[in-house]
């Protein structure tokens, strides 16, 4: 579970603008790859699109199959529930403890109250959260915010993982450890996509990079071998 | 967690089921009154101005039902009172009495003394030391002619003209004119009751609508997160209605207060009028019934305020 397919996509907005242009990307099913590129590349938009936060102008999106753009606002609510989604800013409930956060995705989904504070402490020990459950998220750095982001994508095990700079806020070891998490889940079968400039992080995974300039895609290692570096330099 | 058996959906729904569902509304009714709880002034005036809001309405209904009982009971007993000259004596009260029962209408005659109307005056007004102080009873004595209730309006109207030119007779007051004015009274605060019924609830209707779409802008980064991990519409709605319906019902509680209270100030001067008319004071329709439907139209005001203001503003929301 969990493939995807751009294709031949463009957003393009009412002032002309186009942030993805004639995008096709095909995504396998348990694979990671890393989007980089310029701020204004296109990355955001490539998230929202697939998180289905916004439409395509033209082209489809395609996952396991179906064009996720043309879904119903039902299907679209359970289509949902298969992704885990970290934001560079985490947007945690200031008024819910830390583990009420992270175990929001499975409230949603209509997890009982026990199993849903044992899989969101689970996923809490993931990300290194332990004994902070009870914690205001104002109470904590921003680098453990963004944890607590991390453990709310991972705890309902998502089928496709979309991290937009999950390491922005993180130390170098830190951002590795959550590197590997995220390795973790694709090794489970989950496809893992993280936008991010980090190009030493990007570097060192030796996973597959996209980059994208202008709404375009550049570079994609899985069709010529190429350091990140060199990547962004062409876009 | 629980995904379809052998589904061919490639997003299978992911959830609790019924169970989950249920799970849901407990949690969300449970975290609602957290809620109110925790906005308490606001929540006192919401419930205030709905309460105020359903109370008028409600009072007029109430009043509309006692006047329609009162003026069924009355229908039912048609009748007139013989009011006699000051000095008339005492046998012409007994002669007139004894003509009227030999009446094929007549189903009764009470015999009214000056010394019972002076007494029964003084029961029903203040007026007891003003009276006693008088040098002498001014009030005439009277029949009360209590016809038979399939006597027709046009037989009421011939009895009273028998007695028209009677020695000793002062006056004779035909009760139908009393009547036909309760009926009218009931007729016009029906259709007033609907118009403020109307203008009130819509009124009541806005106030949580208004209450709600404060809520939603206060719950914008919880509707927004709860809409990317994949709740459905349904599921962002539901702790708005459920804050919209506990607004409504806490409003429908302070009417039925309101209305108790009003009750409570006009019970004495009520008493009084109906005693006037020789009825005991017995407000009816203030029940079980009337609360429970008090009730139920302030939650189901609130919760379709909170839906209209709920569903105009979901839509607009997407994403971050």
């Amino acid at each position: 579970m969990g493939e995807i397919e751009f294709l031949r996509v463009t957003r393009r907005y009412d002032n002309g603008h186009e942030a993805l242009r004639d995008v096709s990307l095909h995504f396998t099913a348990g694979s990671m790859t890393f989007l980089t590129g310029h701020s204004g590349a296109g990355k955001s938009t490539f998230m929202r699109l697939l998180l289905c936060l916004d439409r395509p102008t033209r082209g489809q999106i395609r996952v396991n199959g179906v064009n996720v753009a043309a879904l119903a606002p039902r299907q679209l609510a359970y289509y949902r529930r298969h992704l885990g989604v970290v934001l560079q800013d985490p947007h945690l409930l200031s008024n819910r403890t830390v583990i009420d956060n992270v175990a929001l995705p499975l409230r949603v989904a209509g997890e009982g109250e026990r199993d849903a504070a044992r899989r969101a402490r689970a996923a809490m020990g993931l990300v290194g959260l332990q004994g902070k459950e009870q914690s205001l998220p104002r109470e904590l750095s921003s680098g453990e915010q963004q944890r607590v982001g991390i453990a709310r994508a991972v705890a309902m095990r998502p089928a496709v993982l979309l991290a937009d700079e999950p390491t922005g806020n993180l130390d170098p070891m830190l951002s590795r450890e959550i590197m590997e998490v995220f390795r973790q889940f694709r090794a489970l079968g989950t496809t893992v996509i993280v936008a991010s400039h980090d190009l030493a992080l990007i570097r060192s995974l030796g996973e597959r990079v996209i980059a994208l300039s202008a709404g375009a895609v550049v570079a994609d290692s899985n069709e010529e071998s190429f350091d990140p570096a060199d990547l962004v330099d062409r876009a | 967690m629980k995904r379809a058996k052998g589904s061919t959906d490639p997003w299978p729904r992911i959830g609790g089921g019924f169970g989950g569902w249920l799970r849901d509304h407990a949690l969300t009714a449970r975290e609602s009154v957290r809620e109110l709880g925790g906005r308490s002034a606001t929540t006192l005036l919401v419930w205030m101005l709905i309460g105020i809001a359903l109370a008028l309405p409600a009072g007029l209904f109430l009043v509309r039902v006692n006047l329609e009982v009162l003026s069924g009971e009355w229908e039912g007993r048609p009748g007139l009172s013989v009011y006699l000259e000051l000095a008339a004596p005492e046998e012409v009260q007994d002669n007139l009495a004894a003509l009227l029962r030999l009446r094929p209408e007549v189903e009764r005659v009470d015999i009214v003394s000056s010394a019972d109307a002076l007494e029964e005056f003084k029961t029903y007004t203040d007026l007891a030391d003003v009276l006693d102080a008088l040098p002498e009873n001014p009030l005439p004595a009277s029949l009360r002619v209590i016809l038979k209730a399939e006597v027709e309006a046009g037989g009421l109207e011939e009895v009273a003209a028998a007695l028209d030119g009677e020695a000793g007779v002062a006056d004779v007051v035909v009760e139908r004119t009393w009547l036909e004015r309760v009926n009218d009274l009931s007729a016009a605060l029906t259709r007033l009751g609907l118009l403020l019924g109307v203008l009130f609830g819509a009124g009541a209707l806005l106030v949580a609508a208004t209450a709600i779409q404060l809520a939603v802008e206060q719950r914008l980064a919880e509707i927004r997160v709860m809409r990317l991990v994949g709740a459905t519409d349904a599921q962002m709605r539901r702790p708005l209605l459920y804050l919209g319906g506990l607004y409504g019902l806490g409003g429908g509680l302070m009417a039925a207060m309101w209305v108790s209270l009003a009750l409570v100030l006009i019970e004495a001067p009520l008493a009084r009028l109906a005693g006037s008319f020789g009825q005991p004071l017995e407000v009816v329709a203030f029940d079980a019934g009337f609360f429970l439907a008090l009730l139920a139209l302030g939650l189901t005001l609130g919760m379709l305020g909170a839906f209209v203001a709920v569903q105009r503003r979901l839509t607009a929301i997407d994403g971050f």
